[in-house]
């Protein structure tokens, strides 16, 4: 066999003994399956789908369904006992709130105090005789500010649902002013300019078809960076490093071999995602499976390099494990994955977009959800692609003389 | 520091803790580089040519050359396939070593679950697979029980017996004594005597080996410390 077919082969053989390692290590492997599998469901019921249709007619369940919420009815007219049955069947049809009457506002309060309620809606005296008398009535609502994910969802849905009903009424009330003249539509009255949302993308789509992309990428990505160092910074420890720089094999195979193993780990790692998003989550791919695996292997080699810079400069591997964490703790945050970055400072968003994670999690996002080709991502790719080359170029180096000192 | 070794003889490295046998071991192996000086293993330049010294050279190191998850076999076979020998011939190989050292019947068990004395074995002949001319030993005995230090040393002197050329680092003076026909001892990076074991003893007028380390380095303890850890000695030998 050829020298040169040699050269080729050797980091494909460190890779395979590298991936074998792995398979038994049987409570590894199932910790390496078991994390992306725990991270994607932990997203993905934390981010809720996003309702798309129109809000007065749309039948998209809740994200947080069934709150318990407490009505008090200090006003005894029958306007307000009419209003508050309509509350109730509004809310317990659309499974928004179990609702139960509460004597006064402080017992409520303390319920809400304990926990046990989400939010207080209180008819306060006088609404009965506001509605009759042509005043707007007010309903006041309280809800648990010390929980405020759940606080904005319930005053959101509780103002929803009042203004359905006072949507109701109004068009009972033009329509009463009007009996007369046909020729007006009371929605024109009541609401001339409407909004109809029409999607980007075809069908019923949630948060979680954005953050499904990211996520991919994040993993893809953070594998590759803590995979190549740890590995790399264990075999020195462990000594068979020195077996392999023994050998007459140049240092850059070693390197590519523990490139090619994290990149499957990773790759498995990221499609095992995918998977569990379009199974579990319904997160459906519109764009094409190639592209999106050249933008993850992109990702990956603009990535291994700074790994293996971090653990040749370490000293040993809890250090490197250390700096690692270091550069993937933000990375994880301002690479706009989890969280959009623009309401950011400036020089926040700088350190993001810094990081390629932030163009390989944006290209794939691209790919998956809009379809796009190659053209549109070409900035991104490009970005990815020069830092794949310096990256590397500088770990080259870095590694043989930490190897060798 | 200055050394030559000859063909075919088993030349003993003897030298008090941090004298620097280790380092001098890991400079001729290419695993370090030398900020100064050069030296030539096998006739190929040690920085200039590493790899063709790496092709002629076999390290049984102070650490364990091993992957504790992997089988003896799939170890030798994965080691073997850096040196670039065929399927066949490499296949042959691990079974012929792995009797060699009396293995065969555990070489499908993991590593790992190896007895240290079982484990040494196995990493001595880690570094025949490519039939190297020389062989560099980093204190091939430590921690072993008498049976498998017998076997080892008689491992040793077996191999010389097919020609290799032997570079042995020991504290067991006697160890030195019955394998060495060349010893040099260093002292604070520097060779403070080169003869064979009878030279020496007859020179500083001493019954054993030991005696003569003593009176050639002294009974000062050797302590030194560098604000820097090696990598190698973060951890201990597995």
């Amino acid at each position: 066999m050829s020298d040169r077919v040699q050269a080729w082969l050797i980091p494909l053989r460190i890779a395979r003994r590298d991936l074998l390692d792995l398979w038994r290590a049987k409570m590894l492997l199932f910790a390496f399956l078991l994390m992306p599998i725990l991270l994607m469901s932990m997203f993905g019921y934390m981010f809720p789908p996003t309702p798309q249709a129109n809000q007065f007619t749309q039948s998209v369940p809740t994200a947080y369904p069934n709150l318990p919420v407490a009505i008090v009815l200090t006003d005894s007219g029958q306007q307000a006992y009419d209003v508050a049955t309509s509350f109730i069947q509004i809310s317990e049809s659309r499974s928004l709130f179990i609702v139960s009457e509460a004597p006064n506002f402080n017992a409520a309060r303390d319920e809400l105090v304990r926990g046990e309620l989400s939010g207080i809606v209180v008819f306060p005296e006088g609404f009965s005789d506001s509605l009759k008398g042509g005043q707007q009535a007010l309903v006041q609502v309280t809800v648990d500010q010390t929980n405020p994910q759940i606080a904005s969802v319930v005053s959101g849905e509780i103002t929803t649902v009042f203004s359905m009903i006072s949507s109701d009424m109004a068009m009972q009330n033009v329509e009463q002013m009007m009996h007369n003249s046909a020729t007006v539509n009371p929605e024109f009255v009541l609401e001339p300019i409407s909004t109809n949302g029409e999607p980007l993308i075809a069908g019923n789509s949630s948060s979680f078809q954005f953050l499904a992309p990211g996520f991919m990428a994040l993993t893809v990505v953070f594998g590759a960076l803590s995979g190549v160092g740890f590995a790399i910074s264990r075999e020195r420890e462990q000594g068979t490093m020195d077996g392999l720089l023994v050998s007459p094999i140049p240092a850059t195979s070693v390197i590519a071999g523990k490139i090619l193993s994290q990149t499957v780990r990773g790759m498995i790692q990221g499609f095992l995602i995918l998977g569990l998003a379009m199974a579990v989550f319904g997160v459906r791919i519109y764009g094409n499976p190639i592209i999106m695996v050249v933008v993850m292997l992109l990702g990956v080699a603009s990535f291994v390099g700074v790994g293996i810079i971090l653990t040749s400069i370490a000293p040993e591997q809890e250090t490197a494990q250390m700096l690692v964490i270091l550069l993937q703790f933000p990375m994880m945050f301002l690479s706009g994955i989890i969280f959009p970055i623009s309401q950011l400072p400036i020089w926040m968003q700088a350190i993001g977009k810094a990081m390629p994670l932030y163009y390989a999690a944006d290209a794939l996002r691209k790919v998956i959800i809009l379809n796009v080709g190659f053209d549109v991502i070409a900035g991104d790719l490009v970005i990815l692609v020069v830092y794949s080359i310096f990256t590397m170029l500088a770990a080259v180096p870095v590694f043989k003389r930490a190897m060798t000192r | 520091m200055d050394l030559g070794v000859k063909e075919g003889e088993i030349y003993g490295f003897l030298g008090p803790n941090g004298a620097g046998k280790t380092t001098a071991i890991r400079m001729l192996c290419t695993l370090l580089t030398p900020s100064s000086g050069s030296a030539r293993v096998a006739g190929f330049d040690i920085i200039h040519q590493s790899l063709e010294v790496r092709k002629k050279i076999g390290l049984v190191s102070e650490k364990l050359i091993m992957y504790p998850r992997l089988t003896a076999r799939e170890n030798l076979m994965f080691f073997g396939s850096l040196y670039g020998i065929n399927q066949d011939s490499l296949t042959k190989r691990v079974d012929e070593l792995l009797d060699l050292v009396q293995l065969t019947s555990f070489k499908d068990r993991v590593v790992g679950g190896y007895s240290s004395g079982m484990r040494q074995r196995l990493n001595v002949v880690r570094a025949l697979l490519h039939d190297p001319e020389i062989i560099f030993l980093d204190e091939p005995t430590t921690a072993l029980d008498p049976q498998s230090t017998r076997f080892v040393r008689d491992l040793v002197k077996e191999l010389k017996g097919r020609g290799h050329t032997i570079v042995l680092t020991t504290h067991i003076m006697e160890e030195a004594d019955e394998l060495s026909d060349t010893i040099s001892i260093i002292d604070h990076g520097k060779i403070i005597a080169t003869a064979t074991p009878q030279e020496l003893k007859k020179k500083c007028d001493a019954d054993n080996l030991l005696d003569v380390f003593l009176t050639l380095t002294g009974r000062q303890l050797r302590d030194s410390a560098s604000d820097r850890i090696p990598m190698r000695r973060t951890v201990g030998r597995m």
